[in-house]
């Protein structure tokens, strides 16, 4: 009976104690992390655009992808598809302008909490159906309120699901519908 | 097979405390000021002899801290890409005019990769009028890692850290810190006179960079 009681009482002191643990993770330095498991899907010959939504964690912020000064250095996103899909057009948004306690005078053209860049997803007619990984990498220079960390890259990578083309496709249903264009 | 989960369940738990107490000490802070990342080894170095470097200047010419010894040395780590660290230079130019004569050396480390032309232009656009080096990892290492910037430390007469800020200060609490390095015996002599200087005094800063 003591042994039936001690058994669950270990499992929950262990999962208190590891809860705790990850509670306290640490949120040392500023980190720019991809939101969610983006894909894109994209019709053989196509193009899509994929939205890629980035997180700046709280307390920090980094430089738009056009900072005020040429001496900031910008937050760019390089990606490396593989030969099936081709990346073109890489979007940023407008930076929000704001003034920070330590600089009062300026306004710095920064991104803070979530923000999204697009890019141009196309595959060549004939690019075989499939997922396809695109890795990259996301480059900032983030500060907060008091100070500035040396500029840091994370890598990303996000799905090109592609998919036969509707001009392929045998049984088109409603082929005025497609949203998708020919490459 | 109640064994067994007893068993398994005992191991969970040394595992869960494990991970506890590696999360619990990695987060402990070495000081009130202090960012987790730097501080524990920049901590350790508060009190004790500054760490000698050599670095070369905007001229080429090789510095060493120890060229310095027997002045009060506020040791400014920077970059150009620092917002907070351009707010601070203005307040260290004024710093060096006022009390350059009294024995303060400001000294600027700067640890971007901008190149020496680059830090120049800068410095030259900040009217600094103190010692620029061009920084190395290996010197910010031996300071405790310099993880972030501004990062400012306060050499006595005496060659010991006094002090060591985190980020961007407040412009009395720089002024503070100086006026106790220079306040601070120099090594073998005399304590040296206190100073105590007008602080509205107009800042005249010089053109170019301290050669």
């Amino acid at each position: 009976m003591i042994r039936h009681a001690i058994f669950p009482k270990l499992i929950f002191v262990s999962l208190l104690f590891a809860s705790a643990a990850f509670a306290q993770q640490p949120s040392n330095g500023p980190s720019v992390s991809v939101v969610g498991s983006p894909e894109v899907v994209v019709k053989s010959g196509g193009t899509a655009t994929a939205k890629l939504t980035f997180r700046v964690n709280p307390g920090f912020h980094v430089n738009s992808n056009k900072p005020n000064s040429e001496l900031l250095i910008p937050t760019t996103l390089k990606l490396s598809p593989p030969s099936e899909v081709m990346i073109a057009n890489i979007t940023y948004p407008a930076g929000e302008q704001i003034t920070f306690p330590f600089s009062p005078d300026e306004k710095l053209s920064v991104y803070s909490g979530d923000f999204h860049v697009t890019a141009l997803v196309r595959t060549a007619k004939g690019t075989p159906t499939g997922r396809f990984r695109v890795h990259g990498e996301i480059k900032f220079q983030a500060c907060n309120d008091r100070q500035c960390f040396p500029p840091k890259s994370t890598p990303i990578e996000f799905d090109v699901a592609v998919q036969k083309s509707a001009a392929a496709g045998k049984h088109r249903r409603n082929p005025a519908q497609s949203p998708h264009i020919k490459g | 097979m109640k064994r067994n989960a007893i068993i398994l369940a005992v191991l969970v738990l040394i595992v869960a405390a494990m991970l506890y107490s590696g999360r619990f000490f990695q987060r402990r802070p070495a000081g009130a000021d202090a960012t987790p990342g730097m501080q524990g080894s920049a901590e350790q170095i508060k009190g004790k002899q500054a760490p000698e470097f050599e670095l070369l200047d905007l001229n080429g010419k090789t510095v060493k801290l120890s060229d310095l010894r027997g002045k009060a040395v506020l040791l400014n780590f920077w970059a150009t890409w620092c917002s907070p660290c351009k707010t601070e230079m203005p307040w260290f130019v004024d710093l060096q005019q006022r009390y350059g004569n009294d024995g303060l050396q400001v000294v600027g480390i700067a640890m971007d990769d901008a190149g020496k032309d680059a830090i120049e232009k800068f410095a030259k656009e900040m009217n600094v009028n103190y010692t620029v080096l061009l920084g190395k990892n290996a010197v910010a290492e031996s300071y405790g890692g310099v993880e972030f910037l501004p990062t400012t430390f306060y050499i006595d007469r005496q060659g010991k850290v006094q002090e060591r800020v985190f980020g961007i200060a407040d412009r009395k609490e720089i002024e503070e810190n100086v006026k106790r390095i220079l306040a601070s015996p120099a090594a073998g002599s005399a304590p040296a006179h206190t100073v105590a200087h007008d602080n509205q005094q107009t800042l005249h800063a010089s053109p170019g960079v301290n050669r």
